[in-house]
C-alpha cells in the first residue's frame, strides 16, 4: 500500500516544479565552485590546495551544503504538503481507503527520495567539475559520495520537523520562515554550541564527530516523526 | 435488522462546548436516495466528515455495511465514494492525471478511468489541466472520483452547490441514475427542499445539529401540507358553500386557502362553486418553504416536549402555532 501511495504522490507532484529545487539546488551549489575555481584556478589549485586539490573544491562545495538542505527540506516539504492544502485535497486523500500514518509516511518517502536525489546530483555534479578542472591525484569517491550525505542526516531533525508542521499546518508562511530562519542560522554553526541540532550538519561538514551527529539526528527525527505521526493520525480534517 | 447502510446512533461532536452534531440517529436504508437536508450550519457536513472518518465523534456509534466505522475504516471507505463540499482536485493535473492518483490507491482497473470520465461527460476535456475548468465541469470530475472504485454507498455533500441551472439538472440526472442502474446506494446533503425532493426516496431533516424528521420522502410531503388556495369571485360567498361540502377554509387576500383536503374533495369543491355561479379565477396547491417546515417542526417538537408539563395547553399551543 505504501508503495502505491509513493506513486500517487509522486503523480501528484509532476509540473509543481518541486523537481526543479532538487536540480536546481544541487547543480546551484556546483555551479557556485565553478565559477570559484574557474575564475581563481591558479590562485586555488595551484596555491591554496596545491596538495590535495580534490579535497579543496569538496571542502569549498560542502561549506554551503548545511543551509542547502536546510533550505531544501523547507521547500521541498512545504511544496509537497501545498499540493493537499491547495484545493483541500486532504478530505478526498483521507476518505480513500488508506492509513492515516500511511499518508504520512509516504509524503515523507517521497521528501526522502527527492533529498537523496538531490545528494547524488550534488555528488555526481561535483566529480564531473573536478574532472572538468583536472585536478591532479585520485579520485576521492567515498568523499564525494558522503560530503552531502552525511550532513543531511545530520539535519533530519528539521525534516521531522517541516514534515509535521507543514503537513498539519495549512498556512505555509508560517513553517517557511522557521525553516529559513534556521537555515541562516545554521550559517553560523561554527559559534553555536554543539548542544543545538542547528549547528550539526556544519559539524559533520567539518568532520567534527560525524557518526554521534548523525545518529543523534536520526534519533531525533525518530522522535518528531513518530508525533508528528500520531498528531496526523487524530487531527480533525477540515 | 433491516440492512441499513448507514447507522448511527447518539453521534455527537462539540465544537468549543456547543454541540455541532447533538444525538443523531440517522439509518439509511440499501438502494435509497437519502437527502439529507437542513439549513447552513446544521452539522450536515460535520456528520458527513464523520461518517468518512474525517472527524472523530465525541461520542456515539457510525456503522456502515453493518460494520464499525472505528474498527474496520479501511474495509468501509473502500465500498464508499464521497465528494464533500467544493471539489478537491489537483489543479495542476488534468482529469485523467487526478483519477490516475486515486485509481493507484483503489488498485481498480485502468478502464475505470474512461468508465467514469464517460460517465460525468467529461471525455473530450480529460486532457485539460483541471485548474481551467469551469465550477460545474470540477464538480463532475469530484464524482467521478467519487465513481472510481465502484462503490456501494455514494456520500455527496451539497453536489450542487454553486452550479447553473444545467448543471444543477446534469447532476440531478446522474444522481438519480445511480440507483437504478448500479443499485447505489446514494447519500446527498442539500440546503434546499426543492432539490432533495427531486431525486430523494428518503429524507432526513436536521436543525442544530439534532435530527428532527426522519422518513420516507411522501410521509414528508404530507407533514409539508400543502395547500390549496382558489381565487375566485366573491369569496366570502363561496366560504359558505365550502362549509356546506365540509371544508373550512381562511380567507386571506380573497383567496380561500385549504389545508389537509384530497383529490375527491377539491373536486367535489370546485364543482359546487361552479354550480353556485362562482368564477374560478386559479386553483393552485402551494406548498410550505422548507423554511416554514422547520419552524412548523421545531414548533412542535417544542410544543410536544412544553405538553409533557402543561398537558391541557399543549394541544391549543400546537395549533396556535400551526397556524
Amino acid at each position: 500500500m505504501i508503495g502505491k501511495l509513493v506513486m500517487s504522490d509522486l503523480l501528484k507532484m509532476r509540473r509543481t516544479g518541486i523537481w526543479w529545487v532538487v536540480w536546481i539546488g544541487a547543480l546551484g551549489l556546483t555551479g557556485m565552485q565553478a565559477l570559484n575555481f574557474g575564475l581563481r584556478y591558479d590562485y586555488l589549485v595551484r596555491d591554496v590546495y596545491a596538495d590535495d586539490p580534490w579535497r579543496g573544491l569538496i571542502s569549498s562545495n560542502a561549506m554551503f551544503v548545511p543551509i542547502a538542505i536546510y533550505l531544501a527540506m523547507t521547500l521541498l516539504m512545504s511544496m509537497i504538503a501545498n499540493i493537499e492544502h491547495k484545493q483541500n485535497a486532504w478530505k478526498q486523500t483521507l476518505a480513500l481507503p488508506v492509513r492515516r500514518s500511511q499518508v504520512f509516511a509516504s509524503k515523507f518517502i517521497c521528501s526522502f527520495i527527492q533529498l537523496l536525489a538531490a545528494c547524488v546530483i550534488l555528488s555526481v555534479s561535483t566529480g564531473v567539475l573536478g574532472l572538468l578542472l583536472q585536478l591532479q591525484g585520485p579520485i576521492p569517491y567515498l568523499e564525494l559520495l558522503t560530503f552531502g550525505f552525511y550532513p543531511m542526516l545530520a539535519s533530519l531533525p528539521m525534516l521531522g520537523m517541516m514534515l509535521w508542521m507543514t503537513l498539519s499546518v495549512r498556512n505555509q508562511a508560517i513553517p517557511i520562515t522557521l525553516g529559513i530562519a534556521a537555515s541562516l542560522i545554521s550559517m553560523f554553526g561554527a559559534v553555536l554550541p554543539d548542544q543545538i541540532p542547528i549547528a550539526w550538519p556544519s559539524l559533520v561538514v567539518r568532520g567534527e564527530s560525524t557518526f554521534t551527529l548523525i545518529g543523534l539526528g536520526i534519533a531525533i527525527f525518530a522522535a518528531l516523526y513518530l508525533l508528528g505521526s500520531i498528531h496526523f493520525s487524530r487531527k480533525d480534517v477540515a | 435488522m433491516t440492512n441499513f447502510m448507514i447507522e448511527t446512533r447518539n453521534l455527537t461532536k462539540k465544537y468549543k462546548g456547543t454541540s455541532a452534531v447533538n444525538a443523531l440517529n440517522l439509518s439509511i436504508p440499501q438502494g435509497e436516495i437519502y437527502g439529507f437536508l437542513g439549513p447552513n450550519g446544521a452539522g450536515k457536513t460535520t456528520t458527513i466528515r464523520m461518517l468518512l472518518g474525517l472527524i472523530k465523534p465525541d461520542s456515539g456509534l457510525v456503522r456502515m455495511f453493518d460494520q464499525d466505522l472505528k474498527k474496520d475504516r479501511i474495509s468501509i471507505l473502500r465500498r464508499v465514494g464521497s465528494l464533500v463540499e467544493y471539489p478537491s482536485y489537483y489543479g495542476h493535473l488534468n482529469a485523467i492525471e487526478n483519477l490516475e492518483t486515486i485509481r493507484s490507491i483503489l488498485n481498480v482497473d485502468k478502464i475505470r478511468i474512461d468508465e467514469v470520465l464517460h460517465t460525468v461527460g467529461l471525455t473530450k476535456d480529460a486532457k485539460r489541466p483541471v485548474k481551467g475548468y469551469s465550477l460545474g465541469m470540477k464538480q463532475r470530475l469530484g464524482i467521478a472520483s467519487a465513481l472510481l472504485g465502484s462503490p456501494e454507498l455514494l456520500i455527496l455533500d451539497e453536489p450542487t452547490n454553486g452550479l447553473d441551472p444545467s448543471g444543477i439538472l446534469e447532476i440531478r440526472e446522474l444522481i438519480k441514475q445511480m440507483p437504478k442502474q448500479q443499485g447505489i446506494t446514494v447519500l446527498v446533503s442539500s440546503h434546499l427542499l426543492s432539490e432533495v425532493e427531486q431525486m430523494a426516496s428518503s429524507v432526513g431533516i436536521i436543525n442544530e445539529g439534532k435530527m428532527i424528521f426522519q422518513d420516507s420522502m411522501p410521509n414528508l410531503q404530507r407533514q409539508a401540507g400543502s395547500e390549496i388556495h382558489i381565487s375566485l369571485s366573491q369569496p366570502e360567498a363561496a366560504m359558505i358553500i365550502a362549509r356546506e361540502q365540509g371544508c373550512f377554509p381562511r380567507l386571506h387576500q380573497d383567496q380561500l386557502i385549504f389545508k389537509g383536503i384530497d383529490n375527491g374533495q377539491i373536486a367535489r369543491l370546485v364543482a359546487a362553486l361552479v354550480d353556485a355561479r362562482h368564477s374560478i379565477y386559479r386553483v393552485e396547491e402551494r406548498r410550505k418553504s422548507l423554511e416554514q417546515l422547520f419552524m412548523t417542526m421545531t414548533a412542535n417538537a417544542n410544543s410536544a416536549e412544553r405538553s409533557i408539563v402543561e398537558a391541557p395547553r399543549g394541544a391549543g399551543l400546537r395549533k396556535e402555532v400551526a397556524q
